[in-house]
């Protein structure tokens, strides 16, 4: 009998191997950062109101503000705040004192609300979580069974012929692992709720939550920690209907609730009341109403919303909500619509080529996804994102020469972390420039903040050193890696090669079982428990882990020349 | 020539000077925080950013003649009529609020407003329409339009809180470039003979002048503090540490250690007494008291250990009153006592009087090991003395080789010394309430056990066997032995299966119903949701009260089947004790060996718990039917049979009970138990009175099939079998 092709370790492109996840600086981490008042020093804000001359505390404030001082800002409002008025209008011989302290006090509050909202904003377009609650409980589908390419549920084939998952690893939902770590590409859209609560928690597919609500609670009550007192405003004893008719206050009242406080329902009511206010002409309101709606998972209404207040003004960050919804309603294809016609309108946005980018990217569509990437980097040639995923995808369509200038520009924007000097090391490996790849690597390891960084790092290690033939060094690579992080499938999976050619079966099969528990959706422990079932003559065993493998990859050559000839070996028998 | 200021002041007034005279004040309507402020001259008018995140733009001319926006709230009626009041000449709502404002016009004719927004850059048209906008990434600090290098373009510098400078053409970024400070202002300047100099402000006061170099400002990696490399030291430690490696992969064995060298060591003393006072707490037994015994566990280390905890585990109806314990760092030669109380608890009688304590601990190097001891409970605990009655539903007799022994000697605990040693009955009384007596024949050798419950004579029988093997260890004599003789009840022991299964039954059912009430509750759901969610609301129909209803029906159906599930283990301890007991039984009949009988227990008492998925009666049924295939077999032609690979629910008992009954014909002829391929081949001549061996032959045609599936799928099955034990 002729034996196929031997067990490869697991596939060229490992899953998570290299360009497995940059997530150089997303931007959406570095707004959070900026948020946080983490690099000011905590100096006490100037002594307000004693005699001598000094700046007014509210121009105080507002400067603090205008210099993202948020801390400052709010701490000196709340001095103003707690001020009795008379103190306030003292030496002010004017007749519109009163008038004027009215005003005052209302800046001082609303410019407070403001400082408290930007401490913790987070752009809500890069806020995408989906649950298992929402995915499970959908009752947006219109068919069970999507038609293909209309859809990103369906991994479906790549219609853009990039790689083959033989060369570029897949998440857990079969979709190519992309080179930027986003919310969406974390979680895979499980089909039912036993799968959804079975699937493995490794580092890179993480289990969806069990609801999308429980992330936005943490948001909230991280930001209510900032205060020690207890929440600034006491949101269940706020008129709101007085608010609303005050569109000075209302919009500042507004993002304060939503984003500071998390509180969706109160926020809505707001909005409400405030769009009734302003004879539904203001398109700011219906923005505001539809990601209250998003939020609460009513994307029809959402949508009608968004639609309507773009009718009023186009707006990019209108159109990017609108295509958030498309996305979530599994319309991909009228997203990608919706952005094109708003290109029309802004030309050159690059957000919305990065959309666009971001959704051929999960259909598949390699190809069109780089294609856009090259078009956001015309517009704008620092962007991460970008630049991460076409060094990826370079990377995995065997350029790493050209994916290695890619990440050296990353390098050269600063971006300095773990993941880079990973991609690095690999890239150098690859490109033959052995003398770099050992030292990126040593500072990749240097600069790993967690445990799953660092069993990156060995697992990259590991596969080096089966490329230069120092199977002992590989087999201690895999270990460590293991050592790092207990899930690592793919290291099960090639420490059980390693043992398959030392011989050691019993310890191979006990290897590939645990990774296929760890990794069903990898097809390389299946398949190479095939071949070792095939070898010792377990034929039942061998065939169904080969079918496992075809479910799991069913364009793999070999795997389908193995299932051929134990079928023929059957009908032999 | 003349110089015209505005001046915005922080209450919202802006402030009209020609030169240095007043001209007028006027306040801005709606204003609550100054924004940016600029001055088109084509068009004549205030640009300005207000709190309700509008551009607004008033004209000069407007402004001049309008009333006091600060008397409106007094005089709003007489304002509306007096028809001054401060109109705004256009708006646009950007949604957000503004940091700076720049007009400029580099060509002809054609003016922009520039608006640069927390989180959007705005390019707008004299007219307040949007010319094109950009969403940053960032946060913006400044920004200045400052020149058009290309035809209908105009590129603007914007500097970032990261320190950054962009450089865009309209929307698109041109250059990047850091900056060593936060700019809070930025400028473009021409001096002498230096043209563009970029002027930036930092919040600390300090101006820089700079130009875009071609340099680019090379990230500087930090250095990884790494050694100096000596060569042969690192070949040292390389060799030193692999040699660590080595020793570690090697002792790595699966292998336990032996006994002699444990680190650390658990003994369980039981104390001969019940506790005077009982420890018993929530019990379910209904009698009077429920005793309790102490036992004392004593874990002793040899050597250091860290975090050792301690688990007590006692099979179900028992309880412990603590089963767990943790422990501080124990040094070495050190030891640890605790003393907790078993008792009943479940309304039922136990299988088994036996417990396990199990202590993990780490040892200094980290590795986690785990001691273990088990330790058996008396008989009191569970019985207590009552009077012998004389009839009974089922009775076993049980013979000895020896003359017998009175229950005085044996059963101290049990008998009252002033009856004196006539006694030749005895009764127990079970705390659940079942009665057992035990009969001692005057003449002969035999006794005999009676109860109105079959499971109930499993306790006494062990019990019985037990102390007479103690009793005669301790008089020297070896050739002891227990037989016996009669039929095994194995038509009581299918009644006990019946019901077992009969309750398995009910479960499933219980569980089908309940996933249809919860499919239809959640249908309900979903619809009570839509109703909800429609904007025209149509009338429920009654669908609340069917949700009302449908949840009632969940709970009361969940109610039934916690019942059933308590029911369900009853009766599985019933039939586990009866096993227990048939078990013994046919021992004691067949004579077998200490192996045959390990394999007897590991075929009928396959699980500690039997789930729903995974129950008593399909474990058995494989295992009864892998032996009557193997080992018992009579022809080849059985043999050939393959095993079905998944164990799932049978529908009835008839096959459980058929191949059981089978089992027990094929032992009385001789067959005898063996796993391994190897023994089966040795005639049976260990058996006493075994008649039918099985024939050479079939071994012959048995190898002749080396690759079929069904010998490989019981090889796989055997060398799984062996690692149990």
């Amino acid at each position: 009998l002729e034996r196929p092709a031997p067990p490869r370790p697991g596939g060229r492109g490992e899953a998570r191997r290299g360009p497995a996840r940059p997530s150089p600086a997303a931007p959406r981490q570095q707004r959070e950062e900026h948020g946080r008042p983490r690099s000011l020093s905590r100096s006490a804000p100037s002594p307000v109101g004693t005699g001598r001359m000094g700046l007014e505390p509210l121009f105080q404030a507002w400067s603090y503000f205008r210099r993202r001082k948020f801390r400052e800002c709010a701490d000196l409002c709340s001095q103003l705040l707690e001020r009795p008025p008379g103190e306030q209008v003292a030496g002010r011989a004017r007749p519109r004192y009163f008038t004027f302290y009215f005003i005052l006090i209302q800046a001082a509050w609303s410019l407070k609300t403001r400082a408290l909202t930007e401490m913790v904003y987070v752009d809500e377009i890069d806020i995408d979580q989906e649950g298992i609650a929402e995915m499970i409980l959908d009752e947006n589908a219109i068919a069970q069974v999507a038609r293909p390419g209309t859809s990103l549920k369906l991994p479906g084939t790549s219609q853009g012929g990039g790689p083959s998952p033989a060369v570029r690893p897949v998440t857990q939902s079969g979709r190519p692992i992309t080179g930027f770590v986003r919310p969406s590409t974390q979680s895979g859209r499980p089909s039912t709720m036993e799968q959804a609560i079975r699937t493995p928690r490794t580092a890179l597919t993480a289990r969806p939550i069990t609801s999308a609500s429980g992330g936005y609670v943490r948001l909230g009550t991280a930001s209510m920690l900032t205060n020690p007192d207890g929440p600034f405003i006491n949101l269940s004893r706020l008129n709101l209907a007085k608010y609303a008719q005050k569109p000075k206050l209302a919009k500042a009242l507004f993002e304060y609730i939503f984003h500071h406080e998390n509180d969706v329902k109160n926020a809505l009511d707001l909005a409400a009341l405030a769009t009734e206010h302003a004879q539904f002409k203001d398109w700011w309101w219906k923005v505001q109403i539809g990601k209250c709606y998003y939020r609460l998972g009513l994307y029809r209404e959402a949508e009608k919303q968004f639609k309507s207040a773009l009718k009023q003004q186009d707006m990019v960050d209108t159109i990017l909500y609108l295509a958030k919804v498309y996305l979530r309603l599994d319309q991909p294809v009228t997203a990608l619509n919706l952005f094109k016609q708003g290109l029309d309108r802004f030309p050159g946005e690059v957000t919305l080529i990065c959309g666009i980018a971001r959704i051929y990217e999960e259909m598949d569509n390699i190809s069109s996804a780089a294609e856009y990437y090259k078009d956001v980097l015309k517009q704008d040639n620092t962007h991460v994102e970008a630049i991460a995923c076409i060094g990826s995808n370079h990377f995995y369509s065997d350029q790493p020469e050209i994916a290695l200038r890619f990440y050296r520009r990353l390098l050269q924007m600063g971006v300095y972390n773990c993941q880079l000097f990973n991609n690095l090391g690999l890239c150098c490996f690859y490109a033959q420039q052995y003398d770099m790849t050992l030292s990126s690597f040593e500072r990749a390891l240097f600069l790993a903040e967690n445990e799953e960084e660092t069993a990156d790092v060995w697992y990259n290690l590991g596969h080096v050193a089966v490329g230069i033939g120092d199977l002992n060094l590989a087999y201690q690579c895999f270990k460590l890696t293991l050592v790092h992080n207990n899930d690592y499938a793919e290291a099960y999976n090639n420490l059980a090669v390693l043992e398959m050619r030392k011989g050691h079966v019993e310890q191979a099969r006990a290897l590939l079982q645990t990774a296929s528990s760890l990794a069903p959706h990898m097809y390389e422990p299946h398949f190479n428990f095939a071949i070792l079932s095939e070898k010792i003559g377990d034929l039942q065993r061998s065939y169904t882990a080969a079918q496992k493998s075809e479910a799991a990859f069913p364009g793999h050559v070999d795997t389908q020349q193995l299932i051929k000839q134990l079928k023929e070996h059957f009908a032999m028998l | 020539g003349r110089d015209l200021i505005c001046i915005q002041s922080l209450d919202g007034m802006l402030m009209l000077f020609e030169q240095e005279s007043f001209a007028f004040g006027r306040f801005l309507p709606g204003f609550l925080l100054p924004g940016p402020l600029a001055y088109s001259s084509r068009t004549d008018s205030f640009i300005t950013v207000s709190s309700c995140q509008q551009v607004e733009s008033y004209k000069y001319q407007v402004l001049a003649f309008a009333t006091d926006a600060d008397e409106r709230q007094e005089t709003e009626q007489q304002k509306l009529s007096s028809g001054k009041r401060l109109v705004v000449d256009w708006v646009l709502n950007i949604g957000e609020q503004a940091l700076d404002i720049c007009v400029v016009s580099f060509h002809h004719g054609v003016s922009s407003v520039f608006v640069l927004g927390e989180r959007n850059f705005f390019c707008l048209k004299d007219n307040g329409q949007i010319r094109f906008m950009k969403k940053l990434d960032y946060s913006p600090s400044c920004f200045i339009p400052y020149c058009s290098v290309q035809e209908g373009t105009i590129n603007t510098l914007i500097g970032t809180h990261s320190k950054m400078l962009n450089v865009y053409q309209d929307v698109t970024l041109k250059w990047a470039t850091q900056l060593p400070h936060i700019p809070v202002s930025v400028k473009v300047a021409n001096f002498q003979d230096l043209k563009g100099v970029i002027v930036t402000l930092s919040d600390d006061g300090h101006l820089q002048c700079s130009y875009l170099g071609t340099d680019p400002s090379l990230f500087q990696a930090p250095k990884v503090d790494s050694r100096e490399i000596n060569y042969e030291e690192m070949n040292a430690e390389m060799k030193e540490l692999q040699k660590i490696i080595r020793e570690a992969t090697k002792t790595q064995d699966i292998l336990p250690e032996s006994e002699k060298q444990r680190d650390l060591t658990v003994t369980a003393e039981v104390s001969p007494d019940l506790d005077a006072e009982s420890q018993a707490t929530d019990s379910e037994v209904k009698a009077e008291t429920v005793p309790s015994v102490s036992v004392k566990i004593t874990i002793q280390s040899r050597v250091a250990v860290q975090k050792p905890s301690l688990a007590v585990c006692v099979q179900a109806p028992l309880a412990v009153t603590c089963d767990q314990f943790s422990f501080e760092d124990l040094e070495p030669d050190s030891s640890e006592t605790v003393v907790l109380s078993v008792f009943l608890k479940g309304n039922c009688s136990p299988s088994e009087l036996e417990g396990n304590c199990m202590v993990s601990y780490n040892i200094p190097t980290g590795i986690p090991r785990v001691a273990q001891c088990s330790f058996s409970l008396p008989l009191r605990l569970v019985c207590l003395p009552a009077q012998p009655s004389k009839a009974a539903a089922h009775k076993l007799t049980i013979d000895t080789n020896k003359p017998p022994v009175t229950f005085l000697t044996i059963f101290p605990d049990f008998v009252d010394a002033s009856e004196g040693d006539q006694a030749n009955a005895l009764g127990f009384q079970f705390l659940t309430g079942s009665k057992t007596t035990l009969l001692a024949s005057k003449t002969s050798q035999r006794y005999r056990i009676q109860s109105e419950q079959l499971e109930d004579l499993w306790l006494i029988a062990k019990e019985l066997t037990r102390r007479l093997e103690e009793h005669f260890k301790k008089q020297n004599c070896k050739d002891f032995a227990c037989t016996f003789s009669g039929s095994i009840p194995l038509q009581e022991y299918f009644e006990l299966i019946d019901r077992h299964f009969e309750l398995r039954l009910n479960t499933e059912r219980f569980r089908e119903l309940l996933s249809e009430r919860a499919v239809q509750f959640r249908a309900i759901e979903r619809r009570l949701l839509s109703r909800f969610k429609d904007r025209t609301p149509a009338p429920l129909q009654h669908l609340d009260t069917l949700l009302e209803g449908t949840f009632r029906e969940v709970i009361a159906l969940a109610d039934a089947a916690e019942e059933n599930q308590a029911n369900l283990f009853q009766a599985f301890a019933k039939l586990k004790s009866a096993t227990h007991l048939v078990i013994m039984l046919i021992s004691l009949w067949q004579k077998l060996s200490t192996d045959q009988v390990a394999i007897l227990e590991a075929t009928f008492l396959p699980l500690a718990e039997d789930t729903q998925e995974l129950g008593w009666e399909e474990a058995v049924d494989a295992a009864v039917s892998y032996l009557l295939r193997t080992c018992l077999s009579k022809s080849s032609k059985e043999q050939a049979l393959t095993l079905s690979s998944q164990l799932c629910m049978p529908k009835d008992t008839s096959r459980l009970k058929k191949n059981i009954t089978l089992f027990c014909d094929r032992l009385a002829k001789g067959g005898r138990l063996a796993l391994s391929a190897d023994s089966a081949t040795q005639p049976a001549a260990g058996v006493p009175g075994g008649c039918a061996t099985i024939p050479e032959s079939e071994l012959e045609e048995r190898a002749a099939v080396p690759g079929s599936m069904a010998a490989f799928a019981r090889h796989s099955h055997v060398t799984k079998q062996r690692s149990k034990p």
